[in-house]
């Protein structure tokens, strides 16, 4: 046991597989709430626009909330925005979203990356907070960045159903968009590494409440092997929903971790997986960390770490009025296991 | 008439619980051909096949409740029972209600035209902040199929939007979706602001969305808990008929 990791080093041993003095509490996906938004004065939806604003709102996630890793990337649609999606930007008390009924490309052959798409604000707005986090936590706290898959963005620039009914009306042609799309997950999560990202979440919402897990293995499971290759930063798979007939694929893809939804229970998807990817997750959002307290969201995390689950955090981007006594009990209940088990 | 189209039979075949299955092949009991292959062809999302079934069947003389309930209804429900096991997902939804819709081109206006009373009237939304529309969309279409008058507000639908909605169509039932976990607290908030201004009472109130579970319905004060297009039917089926 190596007693005196720094956060850092605790999250990306963690993501390799190497010993960890306790295990790490992450978010790969948005921890950022009202409370905290009005604590450091960085509101959404300019906290989503703005590097300053996305590094001082994300790094209360290690300075307020206590976990061990910073993730500026609150939203899913910093890209969706910088390749010209309508986007509904909301306010500090709603999330930033793509009008998806009114999609921007039709087919494959419309994906186009705009040229100026790294120095767009929304994608700037990413990469600088990285530089600036980078900065004043690059040695101590596991720098998170975020790239979504082809999939998700799929889903922004074609709409959700124009694109799902392209799955069985022109599969070839999915596979054609896919392919492009790809281009814009490895170009954004580059500039991330160049930034100092040191790990990525690779969104990629083929979730189990949409499409069969077949699915993902005929569209999806080469396309994220690639990125293993392509993105040379460990990757963490997020997919919300039920997930657990696509565990298998998830795990033979070759990313260091999947970030899974509480829909799963953690002691199957330890078993799914195998020992072949680190898991992440899975406190529940919506009845757990925004309607319940800390012992039940202490309760929730002995549970994950009882199965053996290497990394614990909310299961998917926290609704912005979870209340922070909830999110700090994540880090709280590690420790208090950690203490009881002692098993590192 | 006992069911002939072996595709059908097949499909018939596959559903699990057997009183299900049962009840299931009573809608084609008295179904002609015809109508058995109008839901087949809506099973199998051929909205092309739909469309023309549809029209042939309305040459050749029957009505458009019978096209209706015994045609794409009776699909639907195979379509609805595969979806809840998990035999398909909604891609294989959205094709089968493509065909749905292809059919309805021509049963609706008749329907309308015929001057029936609808059993009920809905209000349906996506809650504030959300801009999913695909599981309350294919449970508008089941609604309509079912012969309720809905009102569909769209997505990003505020409290006061529901509220006025419920208000102006006078109606006794409103559903809200929400995908996001992020959103769907707004539904609880929602449900405040019926009791804020002492509407609750005048309006059943139905929940659906991936992310929810019948405790969170319950916790937030609403009246039901639709998993899927089929329950939420059900559902609106039921708070009719406990009214009445």
């Amino acid at each position: 046991m190596n007693s005196s990791l720094s956060p850092k080093e605790r999250v990306m041993n963690a993501l390799t597989g190497l010993p960890v003095d306790r295990t790490p509490a992450v978010n790969p996906t948005n921890i950022a709430t009202v409370e905290l938004m009005d604590f450091v004065d960085a509101p959404f939806p300019q906290a989503c626009q703005d590097p300053e604003l996305a590094a001082r709102l994300s790094a209360t996630g290690h300075t307020e909330l206590g976990f061990d890793s910073i993730s500026p990337y609150f939203s899913i649609i910093q890209e969706s925005s910088a390749l010209g999606c309508e986007m509904q930007w909301e306010e500090k008390d709603n999330w930033p979203t793509v009008r998806m009924a009114n999609p921007i490309w039709n087919s494959s052959s419309d994906i186009k990356i705009p040229k100026n798409f790294l120095s767009h604000r929304d994608v700037r707005a990413i990469t600088d907070s990285i530089k600036i986090l980078k900065q004043e936590f690059g040695n101590s706290v596991a720098i998170i960045g975020k790239t979504m898959g082809p999939w998700t963005l799929a889903y922004h620039v074609f709409g959700v159903e124009n694109f799902l009914l392209g799955t069985i009306d022109n599969p070839e042609e999915t596979n054609k968009c896919l392919e492009k799309l790809k281009e814009i997950s490895v170009l954004f999560g580059e500039a991330q590494i160049d930034a100092g990202a040191d790990a990525l979440t690779f969104p990629d919402h083929a979730t189990g409440d949409l499409v069969s897990g077949m699915y993902y293995k005929r569209f999806l499971q080469e396309i994220h092997e690639e990125m293993v290759d392509a993105l040379p930063v460990p990757l963490i798979l997020h997919i919300c929903g039920q997930t657990i007939d696509r565990m298998q694929y998830i795990s033979e893809t070759g990313m260091s971790a999947f970030h899974f939804d509480s829909k799963n229970d953690p002691f199957e998807s330890m078993s799914a997986v195998n020992g072949k990817i680190k898991l992440v997750g899975n406190i529940n959002n919506p009845e757990t960390l925004y309607a319940k307290d800390p012992i039940s969201v202490k309760q929730e995390v002995f549970k994950c770490l009882d199965a053996g689950v290497q990394m614990i955090g909310p299961e998917c981007a926290v609704p912005l009025s979870t209340k922070i006594q909830n999110l700090m009990a994540i880090p709280e209940a590690i420790i208090e296991w950690t203490q009881k088990n002692n098993n590192y | 008439m006992p069911i002939t189209n072996e595709t059908l039979e097949s499909e018939l075949n596959n559903i699990e619980n057997s009183q299900e299955r049962d009840h299931i092949r009573k809608l084609w009991d008295h179904a002609d051909i015809l109508m058995q292959e109008i839901s087949v062809n809506l099973i199998q999302g051929n909205n092309t096949a739909v469309d023309e079934l549809t029209k042939q069947a309305l040459d050749n003389g029957f009505d458009a409740n019978t096209i209706l309930d015994e045609g794409l209804i009776a699909g639907m429900a195979i379509v609805g029972i595969k979806f809840r096991d998990n035999l398909i997902f909604v891609p294989e939804v959205l094709v089968a209600a493509r065909a749905m819709k292809a059919g309805m081109v021509y049963i609706e206006p008749i329907l309308s035209a015929s001057g029936i009373e609808p059993i009920g009237k809905v209000i349906m939304g996506t809650v504030k902040g959300d801009l999913h529309d695909i599981g309350k969309n294919l449970c508008i279409m089941m609604l309509r199929g079912a012969g309720f008058t809905v009102i569909d507000l769209g997505v990003d639908t505020s409290s006061e939007e529901f509220i006025e909605a419920v208000e102006e169509h006078n109606a006794e039932i409103l559903g809200m979706s929400a995908l996001l976990t992020t959103t769907m607290p707004n539904m609880g908030k929602t449900i405040t602001s019926f009791e804020d201004i002492e509407m609750r009472d005048l309006v059943k109130i139905m929940v659906g969305g991936a992310p929810l579970s019948q405790e969170f319905a319950d916790e937030m004060g609403a009246d039901g808990f639709g998993k899927d297009a089929i329950s939420c039917v059900d559902l609106a089926k039921q708070f009719v008929a406990n009214e009445n």
